[in-house]
């Protein structure tokens, strides 16, 4: 080190003329500022960045993990880690706190399902989404097992290239996944939706074929024939939900409960579009995850159908199931900009950042507040906003089946993970921040 | 003048500590200001005493002698013979600086010192500004250290200098509600976290509440931090693990203190008002803000942590125990 040379040197000096200004001290450090400012300017300059460094895109994954739904072998077959003694640990049921996956893609879209996931990557490669966990009705595709060549997994453990039927695999590019309880949409920007899974109630879009066997299938059914490119898709437990670039909404599936909103309680094959109060108005978003369905116009206003057992349409109708799709006039929301909808849980996000939830369950205002019809604002200050940070809003929500997200963001352009934890994971009756 | 005056003087006032002073020798200073001001007081009078002179009758020309009464002054309580009225003042000091530090530091005068340990037990968050330098990395963190390292910054932009602090604040707030040691399920933790009151009401490592990044022109950049339990070291081993986040080093070049608790930069007293009427009117223009905050502090505090009442008033303002002379 060029230092350490410069001490040597300067001890030797010292000995031979003697202690005098100017001179470095015993411990090698200068005396003159002069001598400090030389040493400095000798330094080396380390740099630990490259030119052309670009910042790396982190999946984070938490949760009930014996599905294999993380991605992570060793969360639920521990031997099956290199590190020696990694069999002797217990599998783990729950990774509390995010927990980050290794994947090389850039994955611009991902949805969990019951007990799975899928992953998206808005690339041109032939692999286009990886997918993990459950596997027992095909929702994640066939992935052949390596033990036995003509079956395939029941459980995917790992994230695993999902084989898609596309015409042109290497110009089609896939714009939005959504999982249900057994059944998942993928949305390609030039071939349609497509839909893999359970079809016993028509959720996948196609004819119900009796006694059809689910496990190890390798059947994807493309639907194209909508009025207008299919912007966005959304599956509920049993049904599936497609958005138009002209606005309208399309749907398929278990209609018991009326989540169809198709005017019948009967399962429907085919997407069929919506009618109701959503006719010729033009929707922006749809939500759904469990029975109950919320889709946000361009105006600002809220509709809503399917289940209502639990106080989510309480607001314009005592049943207890909606089965065609009504306004829901809410008074002190503003313009509503997002919707989001959970098992029995509800919230939309207005154009200031804040937040209103309705519904039964935790809904995140303290453990009092069990149920409501109407939305209730959460406060400002359980997602950041102090008088020290007073630019702080909510940009996005997000539904599970009993608990919230919410992603906040400050004017500097900053983004900041914030959970709105209210669910059976540990859940407080509170917002909680994660990072 | 010196009773008067030490009986308006019992209560908090905040100084400016400028770096390169040592708080022990600003509490000093601060006490023999104080001092000069209250022996600089007019004394008074001297008591006359009756003594009896023996003297020469007047006007006869036998040589008898009679007593005559004179009153002589006393010396016995005269400066020049006791000395100064006043030697000692008790003056603390409440959270340290250390002294290449600055900024304000609250001193507490005779009864004010027991608001310095309630001000203490009310656990309230400071305000610190905070400058960096980006590019070098020094063994004590500071500017004037030993070089250790000397890096490149030109990737570091805003953006990413902003992202750091978030991820900072996020994982300081996690603490927060962890080191307050309060059940979440409760409605009273809920309506606590609605007013944004969860912080530790006990002994926890350092926590920051709130950082932000002012100005940002590398090398150099301004950070606002509000934290609590805090030392200035650590403060500066913060703006160094910043560095060390960003891929590169920094040193920290400034740390000034901006708020303590209730006491801001405009309550500071400046070096030039160190004497004791600008004491005296700082205390008396403090003591009721002071009462105040304290009052609701205490009323916020779960009950298991409240002191045991001592039996006397709290605030200084109603303690005038003049003593007459």
């Amino acid at each position: 080190m060029a230092l350490e040379a410069l001490t040597a040197g300067a001890r030797l000096a010292w000995r031979l003329s003697g202690p005098g200004r100017g001179h470095r001290t015993a411990a090698g450090r200068p005396r003159s500022r002069r001598e400090a400012a030389e040493a400095e300017a000798e330094a080396p300059v380390f740099q630990y960045v490259g030119e052309r460094a670009a910042r790396a895109d982190r999946i984070f994954v938490w949760g009930f993990s014996f599905s294999g739904a993380l991605g992570v072998p060793t969360f639920v077959v521990p031997s099956s880690g290199s590190e020696p003694g990694a069999g002797l640990r217990p599998r783990r049921r729950i990774q509390p706190v995010p927990y980050r996956l290794e994947l090389d893609q850039k994955i611009s879209s991902a949805a969990c399902g019951y007990g799975f996931t899928l992953l998206s990557s808005n690339t041109k490669d032939v692999t286009k989404v990886w997918g993990m966990g459950l596997n027992k009705d095909s929702q994640l595709g066939f992935h052949r097992s390596q033990k036995d060549k003509s079956r395939g997994y029941e459980y995917v453990l790992e994230p695993s290239p999902v084989p898609l039927p596309l015409d042109r695999p290497q110009e089609t590019k896939v714009l939005q996944v959504s999982c249900g309880r057994a059944h998942s949409l993928i949305l390609t920007d030039s071939e349609g939706v497509l839909s893999m899974g359970n079809n016993a109630y028509g959720q996948c879009g196609r004819k119900v074929v009796e006694d059809e066997v689910y496990s190890g299938s390798h059947k994807v059914h493309r639907m194209q024939d909508f009025e207008g490119q299919v912007v966005q898709v959304a599956c509920g437990q049993d049904h599936s939900l497609f958005l138009t670039d002209a606005g309208e909404v399309y749907s398929c599936g278990w209609g018991a409960d009326g989540q169809t909103g198709l005017g019948h309680y009967n399962s429907s094959s085919v997407p069929t579009k919506l009618g109701g109060d959503l006719a010729g108005v033009n929707i922006i978003q749809v939500a759904t995850y469990g029975d109950c369905c919320l889709a946000v116009s361009a105006e600002g206003d809220v509709f809503g159908w399917g289940n209502s057992e639990y106080l989510q349409l309480a607001s314009v109708t005592d049943s207890t199931q909606v089965n065609v799709p009504r306004r829901l006039p809410f008074s002190g929301v503003g313009k509503v900009k997002q919707a989001a909808c959970g098992g029995t849980i509800c919230a939309v996000l207005n154009g200031e950042g804040h937040v209103f939830v309705w519904g039964y369950g935790i809904l995140g205002k303290g453990p009092n507040l069990v149920e409501t019809a109407l939305p209730e604002m959460i406060p400002p200050t359980l997602f950041g906003l102090t008088e020290h940070s007073p630019e702080i809003q909510v940009s996005r929500i997000r539904c599970g089946l009993s608990h919230f997200a919410a992603l906040t963001s400050d004017d500097a352009g900053g983004t900041r993970g914030c959970g709105v934890r209210c669910g059976p994971h540990g859940g407080p009756g509170q917002v909680l921040r994660l990072n | 003048m010196g009773s008067a005056g030490l009986a308006r003087l019992h209560g908090l006032f905040a100084t400016y500590k400028p770096p390169g002073l040592n708080w022990k020798h600003l509490r000093d200073t601060v006490e023999m200001q104080l001092l000069k001001g209250l022996n600089a007081g007019k004394p008074p009078d001297p008591e006359h005493r009756v003594h009896f002179l023996l003297g020469p009758v007047e006007g006869s020309e036998e040589n008898e002698l009679t007593l005559t009464a004179t009153s002589v002054p006393s010396l016995t309580s005269h400066p020049l013979v006791r000395g100064p009225e006043f030697t000692r003042l008790k003056v603390g000091v409440g959270h340290r600086l250390d002294t290449q530090a600055s900024g304000v530091l609250v001193l507490g005068v005779g009864h004010g010192r027991r608001l310095l340990t309630d001000m203490y037990h009310a656990h309230l968050t400071k305000d610190y500004t905070v400058r960096g330098l980006l590019g070098r990395a020094t063994d004590d963190f500071c500017e004037d250290g030993r070089l250790l390292e000397k890096t490149t910054y030109d990737h570091v932009s805003r953006e990413k200098l902003d992202r750091i602090l978030a991820v900072i604040q996020g994982s300081h707030q996690k603490a927060l509600v962890m080191y307050s040691n309060l059940d979440l399920k409760t409605q009273e933790a809920y309506e606590m976290a609605v007013r944004g009151l969860i912080r530790p009401m006990d002994k926890s490592p350092m926590l920051i509440t709130g950082i932000r990044c002012l100005h940002f022109a590398p090398p150099e950049f301004l950070l606002e931090v509000q934290c609590m339990h805090e030392t200035q070291k650590q403060l500066r081993k913060l703006v160094h693990e910043i560095g060390l986040e960003l891929k590169t080093t920094a040193v920290c070049s400034q740390v000034r203190r901006t708020r303590d608790g209730f006491f801001t930069l405009n309550d500071a007293l400046v070096r030039t008002q160190w004497d004791l009427h600008s004491i005296q009117d700082a205390i008396q223009a403090a003591a009721p803000r002071v009462a105040a905050e304290l009052e609701k502090n205490l009323r916020q505090m779960p009950v298991t942590q409240q002191l045991p009442d001592p039996g006397q008033p709290r605030d200084s303002a109603g303690l005038e125990r003049c003593k007459e002379h």
